[in-house]
């Protein structure tokens, strides 16, 4: 062991040991970031329409003592927290964006252990935890050598493909030591891979001079539950680990007339990007032969498409992660990202993704989080800034 | 009140939460003038709603800006987590039958309103419902404002649809069915400058003690509209100002209830009539509302009685006047 190693080990062993007291000390100022996720969660912000919360993000950065909060040309807000030396920079993200539309209602009911509404999970919750940040260190009396770039990420989910983020990264010249993504759901997660993944989506026309009378002739709905049962017939490998998930179905609106068109959205996961590749040219080839049998348009569009990226199970940044997790009594579960955290791994910063609470009903309107849990999802959050402010992160 | 006095009135004391957004301002000029303000929230089975009321305006307006000094929930017997929920997110909780046990307990929200009176410290006391599922600072900050800012401003209304110029003049103003067929009516007939309060019946509204004290409270739905009647008989429009807080989002209520209100309105605005010697004789008025109801084709009368009680100005009651001599002390 070197003495490097034993440094490192022994700044850790002191900040675990302030994790108990974390906890509890966050649980008295439970109203700064459950306020903020109530507030924020209230105002719609479907991918490509987050201003709303975005500008009341501004708001709070600057009320919560961050210097000249920023909206750049994506419209990501960032504002930092000023380190001691301010030689590197920890990034903190939260996506701002939702799955639910501006139509949907966005209440939150507040329970003594729980808040119930769209979107609370992922990612108001999340979101407000980055924007208390300040707060919460102050309140903790927590400071920092390095600055903490805290950023609300825009255009991040579906059919967006992390713009937000990437513009962010690409634009952002700071030296970075490294980069977490923060979730609100679930607690344990430890994601330090960006998985492989392919986004598309299928739309299906019935041309105007389709022969209705030909044999097996049918509307957008019955070609495409054909085309997903011929979909669902590829075979994946097991090795690498591969998945498709079928995501959305919209056709038609009435109970007896055939509509002419229809939509399937899909993803493909895999950790092998040539399982990806082959499996893009086989959806194409599907989808063409499905076309010329059926006298139908089938068009794939691919939405997304994501290599494999990561950090080792080893790198110090998962290993002092995994530390702090069993110190806050939670169960770490490897579960490869699909957000964000690929976006910061490939611009080349060693990344994770932690969850902040347990959750249930997710992306569903009654999404809800319990409330208990989050003390310690927030502990481990910080005591992790502070291990990677400490260099006890770093190769 | 002529016309010119009338667009003054609304210009001089008409305001928009928006005017306000400068809260460690507004705590400024409450320390300079060395008032204390109390913030009730009357309730009654509001489990689905309290919690983020009491979140949310205890986390900003008593631990981010300290402009409530005390924050209270005043109960009239729930039967669900109410209590609880509002307990648990650091409101003080007291049920409205343990206040001023002398003079007993009636069942309403006019009654948890008037021991608000006395069981709150504040010089100020803001009201709020509990119902309001898009709670925000400014459903307290935009009321109390006024209150702050200007010594001659006696009680602040909140309104909450804000009348918009179209090409062909002004919107009307979103008033509730029964303000817009009742008492908008009734105001053009008996106070017509009341009818510049726009939405008389909110409930949300913040007034000083020395006025809430010397008003009877109705305990049921005439509250709000004695309010109006009292203060104006006593000061005039002067008194009153009015808070745009645009959009509310609440329960809606049923035809059947809203029918059940009007009479409980006209009760107490007859009465106001009557004590104030706009009409001089006034018949036993019947306390049984009446409607129909239609089942299979068969119509039958719904009876239902409704008695608008009221609580007499707080400051006749000894245990009041006790209590706040010994906080003099």
């Amino acid at each position: 062991m070197t003495f490097d190693t034993q440094t490192k080990d022994s700044t850790l062993d002191n900040l675990l040991k302030e994790v108990p007291r974390q906890i509890e000390s966050l649980r008295s100022i439970r109203e700064t970031f459950l306020t903020d996720a109530v507030l924020l969660g209230e105002i719609p912000s479907p991918t490509y329409g987050e201003k709303d919360r975005i500008r009341l993000v501004i708001d709070r950065f600057r009320e919560n003592g961050l210097q000249d909060p920023t909206l750049d040309e994506f419209g990501n807000a960032s504002g930092i927290v000023q380190g001691s030396s301010g030689n590197s920079t920890i990034l903190v993200m939260a996506h701002a964006d939702s799955v639910f539309s501006a139509d949907t209602r966005h209440v939150l009911e507040v329970g003594s252990d729980f808040i119930t509404g769209p979107g609370i999970a992922d990612n108001a919750i999340g979101l407000a935890a980055v924007v208390a940040l300040p707060k919460l260190l102050s309140h903790l009396n927590i400071k920092f050598k390095d600055d903490l770039l805290l950023v609300a990420n825009v255009k991040s989910l579906g059919r967006a493909n992390m713009e937000g983020t990437r513009g962010f990264l690409e634009t952002m010249s700071r030296p970075t030591k490294a980069g977490i993504c923060v979730e609100g759901a679930t607690q344990g997660r430890l994601s330090y891979s960006g998985l492989g993944t392919l986004r598309a989506q299928i739309n299906l026309n019935i041309p105007s001079d389709y022969d209705w009378s030909s044999f097996g002739a049918a509307g957008a709905i019955s070609h495409l539950n054909r085309l997903i049962n011929q979909l669902m017939e590829i075979s994946l490998p097991k090795e690498p680990k591969s998945k498709m998930t079928f995501g959305g179905l919209t056709a038609g609106s009435s109970f007896n007339t055939s509509p002419r068109t229809g939509r399937l959205r899909f993803e493909i996961t895999s950790e092998g990007d040539e399982v990806i590749d082959d499996l893009e040219k086989s959806l194409h080839e599907i989808c063409e032969q499905f076309s010329l049998e059926t006298g139908t348009e089938v068009r794939m569009e691919i939405v997304a498409k994501r290599q494999n990226c990561g950090i080792p199970f080893t790198h110090p940044l998962v290993k002092t992660t995994r530390a702090i997790m069993h110190e806050a009594g939670i169960t770490p579960k490897v579960d490869p990202s699909t957000g964000d955290l690929n976006a910061i791994i490939r611009a080349g910063h060693p990344g994770i993704t932690l969850g902040l609470t347990t959750a249930e009903n997710l992306r569903e309107e009654n999404e809800t989080i319990h409330l208990e849990p989050i003390y310690a999802g927030l502990a481990q959050l910080i005591t992790l800034l502070q291990a990677i402010d400490e260099g006890v992160c770093e190769l | 009140m002529t016309e010119e006095e009338k667009s003054n009135w609304l210009s001089r004391n008409t305001f928009h939460h928006g005017e306000f957004w400068d809260i460690l301002k507004l705590v400024e000029e409450k320390e300079k003038k060395d008032l204390t303000i109390s913030l009730c929230i009357p309730t009654l089975n509001e489990e689905k709603t309290i919690g983020k009321e009491v979140l949310i305006l205890r986390s900003e307006l008593m631990e981010r800006y300290p402009l409530i000094d005390e924050f209270a929930v005043i109960d009239s017997g729930s039967q669900d987590k109410t209590l609880e929920v509002a307990c648990n997110y650091g409101a003080d909780t007291y049920l409205a039958s343990d206040i001023l046990p002398e003079v007993g307990d009636k069942r309403g929200k006019g009654e948890n309103l008037w021991k608000a009176i006395h069981q709150l410290k504040g010089d100020i006391i803001c009201y709020v419902d509990a119902d309001i599922t898009n709670i925000h600072p400014r459903f307290v900050y935009g009321l109390v404002a006024p209150l702050i800012q200007r010594n001659d401003i006696k009680y602040v209304k909140a309104f909450y649809d804000r009348p918009l110029n179209y090409s062909s003049g002004l919107r009307p103003s979103g008033g509730g069915r029964v303000t817009e067929i009742l008492t908008r009516p009734l105001f053009s007939l008996f106070y017509p400058e009341l009818t510049n309060v726009i939405q008389p019946l909110s409930g949300e509204y913040a007034a000083r003690r020395d006025v809430l004290e010397i008003i009877p409270f109705p305990i049921g739905y005439g509250v709000e509209t004695s309010h109006l009647l009292d203060l104006y008989y006593k000061f005039g429009i002067e008194a009153f100002a009015q808070t745009d807080l645009d959009r509310r989002v609440h329960r809606n209520q049923t035809t059947n209830a809203l029918g059940k209100m009007s009479f409980g309105i006209l009760q107490t605005f007859i009465n106001r009539l009557h004590a104030q010697g706009k009409i001089d004789q006034l018949p036993d008025m019947e306390t049984f509302y009446r409607r129909f109801e239609v089942e299979d084709g068969a119509y039958s009368q719904i009876v239902q009685e409704v008695i608008e009680e009221e609580r007499p100005p707080m400051i006749e009651i000894e245990g009041y006047r006790e209590h706040r001599a010994s906080l003099a002390d």
